[in-house]
């Protein structure tokens, strides 16, 4: 327990710094985001064509009102907080890159539902909009991490299973 | 209880708890915001006149004030640059914890949360205390930089972002955690990891 938290924590403050550095935004967090905002807009446009993307930024045309994605909310700081998690975990470098790519997806699935929750939510009302963006998301997207992590152990321990059937 | 459930009582549980600290207004914040203020004034008693909880809202008085736009001494523009921080912005964390924690059955359940409450009101009081320092970096500026015992601004830039973003959703699952060894769901967690016997 106390070498997984010491990886864990090592590894998580390394990505994290690594992750605010300005050259690391910008050529690579600042485009993710923006490509957020793009696939966003594309879910939304079927049922509500109002919705426009600009770079980071998620706007209905019709009443003006827009969101723009920051740091917090791209998930990469979920993403980072799983990818130190199954680096911390003893298993081989095949199973650690599947869970953090899988991972990775899984997390951005519900982060995508997220915005869009966020951008309707934001129209219809501004306080639960604050609330919910602020204290209710952050805390759903780390549970998402738990359940993928959970997950990855339970699937370690199929396959340690199958070897030694094997 | 397996993890299953775990996670199921804890998404029922986050309504009431959330409902509960939101009611709780600024008494949830009050140990971590007595803690901050403490700190502040005590560390940087050159830079910080005061430093406060109002209602859900750490104020803090800066010996700092703006004269014609420019950045001087209070005394010498004649008044203080004050910060409202929202504390709800690191104490939501209780609230995610009470839900794990009492999701999880676990005994001598009041002990443990009030162990994993002061551990928060810690990691709470830290991350208030970095925000304030934000607040003075970017309004103060190179007065408050240069003065005594103040880190560097990118550590500051870099913990506020830990503070903000990840630390009040991961605290209380570390807490958890930590709190989980040798209850059943540990077991039941770890049992993941245990080979199937092949029937």
């Amino acid at each position: 327990m106390i070498r997984f938290l010491a990886i864990f924590l090592v590894t998580l403050l390394v990505l994290f710094t690594l992750e605010m550095l300005t050259p690391v935004q910008h050529s690579v967090i600042q485009p993710f985001t923006g490509g957020l905002a793009t696939v966003s807009s594309m879910l939304i446009m079927p049922f509500d064509d109002n919705v426009i993307s600009q770079g980071r930024i998620l706007r209905d045309a019709v009443t003006g009102f827009a969101v723009s994605i920051e740091s917090g909310c791209n998930g990469v700081e979920a993403a980072i907080v799983l990818i130190a998690g199954v680096l911390a975990f003893p298993a081989n470098w095949r199973q650690k890159v599947a869970a953090i790519v899988l991972g990775f997806f899984a997390i951005q699935a519900l982060n995508i539902v997220r915005i869009v929750s966020l951008f309707y939510l934001g129209q219809w009302n501004y306080g639960i909009f604050e609330w919910t963006h602020l204290y209710f998301w952050p805390v759903l997207i780390m549970i998402d991490v738990l359940i993928v992590f959970a997950v990855y152990l339970r699937w370690l321990g199929n396959q340690t299973t199958r070897e030694q059937i094997a | 209880m397996g993890f299953r459930q775990q996670i199921l009582m804890t998404l029922v549980l986050m309504p009431i708890t959330f409902a509960l600290w939101y009611a709780a207004g600024s008494l949830l914040a009050g140990p971590a915001a007595w803690m901050a203020g403490a700190v502040l004034s005590g560390l940087y008693s050159s830079v910080i006149a005061s430093a406060g909880l109002s209602d859900t809202l750490l104020v803090v008085s800066a010996e700092f004030g703006s004269l014609n736009g420019t950045i001087v001494t209070a005394e010498q523009a004649g008044n203080e640059l004050v910060f409202e921080i929202n504390t709800r912005l690191v104490s939501y964390s209780i609230p995610f914890y009470a839900a794990l924690l009492w999701s999880s059955k676990l005994s001598n359940a009041v002990n443990r949360f009030a162990l994993g409450l002061f551990v928060l009101w810690i990691a709470m009081a830290l991350g208030l205390i970095v925000i304030a320092m934000k607040e003075l970096m970017l309004a103060v500026g190179t007065p408050f930089l240069e003065a005594t015992g103040v880190p560097p601004a990118p550590l500051i830039a870099l913990s506020y972002q830990f503070s903000v973003l990840v630390a009040p959703t991961l605290m209380p699952v570390l807490l958890w955690l930590i709190q989980l060894r040798g209850t059943p769901l540990w077991v039941s967690l770890q049992s993941r990891l245990t080979p199937k016997t092949a029937e």
